[in-house]
């Protein structure tokens, strides 16, 4: 078992939770605890000023009571045995059990889990990490003189979570961090800027800039001032992994959530073992991926981390669940069930969603397009399970002509079309492979973590 | 617990300024599925935010200041949270500024006494009322939906003598309606965000989102189009809450060099042919979602002109960024308020133009105001004839459109917007067709 550390209110706790459980379970068919917290940190160092500040906390207490039918969940702050004693009383005595069918707590599971990491956050003291962004920074002014403004945004966030039922008891603890350089610069049509991050759970070795990949964005801010906006129209399009990742985030992410299918909202639901795409596409959702920034090694409900594929050949086979959604309908559970924190219910979400990679080499792509864009900086995304209508708008895309780039630049890029045509289009899929990090809402609430990526994909899609 | 934080803060002589939050919450949640209560739940919490100013000196010995800041829940450390925010503030080397000064504070109503009284109940009956709503619309069912309500209040105080306190409420719904055609199947998506219950009109949002369900299922392909574009109600709220004036008219943004507006100058650059354009960042807008007697750092609620007659009268800025920029402060943004335009609604809506009923996701660039927003649904409008379409995108920019907008005299209340309820822009873009 790993040497886990807990917060000690956490820790004072914890014993009592087994027991706290077994009193909600003598008259009800299922009960669970869960023990949240998440704090971090913030650095923000730019050309005009520095910022140190901590990661909006949340730390908070929920027993989950099922009653056959409806699951009540009774969520206090902070870690106070007495008040969630109280708590669950109050279940007690104003939940009464329906007959409906029982939940399965799952099998016998017992583990604490630490994040891996060389440098570990709290091995270094704030003013060490200060100080490191202050020299990239440094680093990123020095490189042009036409840059008006250089922004460096470090994040850190550790997230300690026990979960308990009748049959588990686990603890995690979870460090999820993320670098930022954002560059602006400044011509006669205003101010253009574009950025670039790294993020892992792990440590501070994930977080290193190479020269080459500062270079790039300070280039690709230059290059926004001159850019056009894209002729609307079908294109042939070259997707980077970040791009590919959104594309398959906002498809085969959110359209198979199962909680959609419960709610009739997801198209997915009625296409299982049915072809929605190239046979080229295989999609996976996996929260064990290492180092991925919305991984973990178990979800809110107590389900261990573990891979599921979501697309095989272009099949759709099966979505990722939340507990009550995967009772509801009879269908496995996946390791999905999240919170935004303690105080929200869980949902079915994604945590790190991908294409697999293909055999194509980058070059063997651009070979192929006579006439396209390349697109590789995406800036937002949104889902439409019902309709499968896939909206991605990237930052930018350079024009391609004859294989080659043409330095010519797009900007803004919005990508959109019908979900199984855009996959069906899939034509290579290269033998690359990259994660993006960042944040995920279902609908514009209930922010997590996650990851999306893939290889670089070769396909069709309506820009605009 | 605030108090002691507070005798503890006023104790400390290495601290040039501070404030403390205690922010206690309520909240009820009621989930529904086809045919089931999915989930009921009860929230509560109480969390105390402090935030300290002090001293640094610059390398060079100039005066140089850095802020700290920490949260607390009950039973934690005071001393030690008040140690690591003094030594966060160390670090930092920043222009020096300083913490508000007490003002009045203006009675701003931010609460429902129903929701405070029994939010279970209250969101219950509205549960009620929007089944009942739904089984009026025969062609559609409710396949989810979520209601939240909260009650939050906050006491304030910091080291200038400003004490103060703030109770407000909040419904937060969400729900989905689902018409079928055999097995053809479209859904209309509804949130709202309100302060009070009497500000939610359930039976007419469902029986126009049920005409807009039943009409996606009727929609066509997105035209290829070049023309005015209409935006109403909650949709030009989106629109206008994109993040565009906001990011432009923040002083923390002039600050970085991000933004080029001037007070004084034009917002617009290219052609402007529409109603010049007026703006208010409002934070005493009765039950607005951002309204409030005083923000974070203490700063009274205002309304403040940020844009007269579409020439940058103000930035906004909290105290900080308004003694960098010597302006005055204004505190948060709030919410947004324009004024009623001058042509009647029925002659903006008579000529020929697409109307965007709903986006995928508005999503502006903050500092460009370039955009390429999927719509989900649209009309083709000529006339009486309304053709619906879904899928393509409208494309173009936040100041461009904004600068050949005119506004409807007819004005409505839409929580985070106040002001004309219809906008027609000119010359915006659909990019439409299909793969």
């Amino acid at each position: 078992m790993t040497d886990l550390r807990l917060p000690h209110a956490i820790a004072a706790l914890r014993p009592h939770l087994a027991e706290i459980v077994a009193g909600v379970e003598g008259r009800l068919p299922y009960a669970a605890a869960l023990l949240s917290a998440k704090q971090g940190l913030r650095i923000s160092v730019n050309d005009r000023e520095e910022q140190v500040t901590e990661q909006s906390p949340s730390a908070g207490t929920v027993i989950s009571a099922f009653d056959g039918v409806t699951m009540h969940e009774a969520a206090r702050g902070g870690f106070d045995r007495a008040e969630i004693e109280r708590a669950a009383r109050e279940l007690l005595r104003d939940v009464h059990p329906t007959g409906g069918p029982a939940i399965d707590p799952g099998p016998e599971r017992h583990g604490d889990f630490v994040t891996p990491m060389a440098i570990a956050p709290d091995s270094l003291s704030i003013e060490e990490k200060l100080d490191r962004c202050r020299a990239l920074h440094r680093r990123v002014r020095a490189m042009d003189e036409r840059i008006v403004n250089a922004q460096i945004h470090y994040t850190e966030i550790g997230e300690i979570a026990v979960f308990s039922n009748r049959t588990a008891d686990l603890a995690q603890r979870v460090q999820r961090l993320r670098m930022t350089v954002m560059v602006a610069v400044a011509g006669p049509g205003g101010v253009r800027y574009d950025w670039t991050s790294k993020d892992a759970t792990g440590g501070w070795e994930a977080l290193e800039y190479a020269d080459d990949e500062l270079r790039r964005v300070i280039d690709n801010a230059i290059a926004l001032l001159s850019a056009e906006r894209i002729e609307p129209g079908e294109y042939t399009i070259i997707t980077a992994p970040g791009v590919t990742g959104t594309i398959c985030h906002e498809s085969f992410g959110h359209g198979v959530e199962t909680d959609m299918f419960l709610k009739q909202r997801a198209r997915a639901a009625g296409f299982v073992d049915r072809v929605v795409g190239s046979p080229l596409v295989d999609i996976w959702d996996d929260p064990s991926s290492p180092g991925a920034y919305g991984g973990y090694f178990f979800d809110d409900e107590g389900m261990l981390a573990a891979p599921t594929r979501i697309v095989e050949r272009g099949v759709f086979r099966r979505g990722i669940t939340d507990l009550y959604s995967a009772q509801a309908l009879g269908i496995p559970r996946s390791a999905n069930g999240r919170r935004q924190d303690w105080s929200r219910k869980a949902y079915a979400r994604m945590s790190a969603t991908f294409f697999a990679a293909g055999a194509t080499p980058l070059a063997d792509l651009f070979a192929q397009v006579d006439r396209g864009v390349y697109l590789t900086k995406w800036s937002s995304g949104m889902e439409d399970p019902q309709g499968w209508g896939i909206q991605v708008t990237c930052r930018y895309g350079f024009e391609i002509k004859n294989g080659r780039l043409t330095g010519r630049t797009f900007a803004p890029v919005g990508i959109s079309g019908y979900v199984p045509a855009v996959l069906q289009s899939v034509s290579a899929v290269g033998d690359d492979w990259a994660l993006d990090g960042g944040g995920c809402f279902k609908g514009h609430k209930e922010w997590l973590a996650v990851s999306s990526g893939g290889p670089h994909l070769l396909l069709k899609a309506r820009l605009g | 617990m605030l108090e002691r934080i507070v005798a503890a803060l006023q104790a400390r002589a290495d601290l040039a300024g501070w404030s403390a939050r205690e922010i206690r919450s309520r909240q009820v949640q009621l989930y529904a599925v086809p045919n089931a209560i999915e989930a009921r739940r009860a929230a509560m919490s109480e969390r105390y935010v402090i935030q300290i100013l002090r001293q640094t000196g610059g390398s060079d010995g100039s005066a140089r200041c850095g802020d700290g800041s920490a949260t607390l829940l009950p039973g934690d450390d005071i001393e030690a949270a008040i140690d690591t925010a003094a030594l966060t503030a160390g670090l930092v080397q920043n222009q020096p500024y300083g913490l508000p000064e007490p003002g009045a504070l203006p009675d701003v109503p931010l609460a429902d006494p129903q929701i405070q009284s029994n939010a279970g109940q209250v969101l219950d009956q509205l549960h009620m009322r929007l089944r009942a709503a739904v089984l009026a619309q025969p062609h559609v069912q409710l396949t989810a939906a979520e209601l939240y309500a909260e009650e939050q209040t906050i006491h304030f105080r910091n080291s200038r003598g400003l004490e103060a306190t703030q109770i407000g409420t909040a419904i937060d719904l969400e729900w989905v309606l689902l018409c079928r055609d055999g097995a053809r199947e479209a859904e209309s998506f509804v949130e709202l965000r309100r302060r009070r219950l009497e500000d939610i009109d359930v039976e007419a949002e469902v029986a126009s989102r049920a005409r807009h369900a039943a009409d996606l299922l009727r929609a066509g392909a997105p035209p290829d189009y070049l023309g005015a574009v209409v935006l109403r109600g909650a949709t030009l709220a989106t629109f206008l809450n994109g993040g565009v004036i906001q990011t432009l008219a923040s002083a923390a943004t002039k600050f970085a060099k991000l933004s080029r507006w001037e007070v004084g100058e034009p917002v617009f650059h290219g052609q402007a042919d529409g109603d010049p354009l007026t703006v208010f960042a409002n934070r005493r807008l009765p039950f607005g979602n951002h309204a409030g007697r005083f923000d974070n750092e203490g700063q009274p609620a205002q309304r403040v002109e940020l844009i007269r007659y579409s020439q940058l009268a103000a930035f906004t800025a909290n105290q900080r960024y308004a003694e960098y920029l010597g302006i005055p402060a204004t505190g948060d943004f709030g919410d947004i308020e324009l004024p009623a335009g001058i042509t009647p609604a029925v002659t903006l809506l008579d000529e020929p133009h697409v109307e965007v009923v709903d986006f995928s996701w508005f999503t502006p660039d903050e500092i460009t105001g370039d955009f390429s927003s999927e719509i989900r649904l649209g009309y083709l409008v000529e006339g009486d004839r309304r053709t619906p379409f879904k899928g393509g995108a409208l494309v173009g920019n936040v100041l461009d459109a904004l600068a050949n907008a005119r506004w409807s005299a007819e004005t409505g209340f839409f929580g985070d917007y106040q002001g004309p309820h219809i906008a027609r822009f000119a010359g915006l873009r659909v990019a439409g067709g299909e793969v």
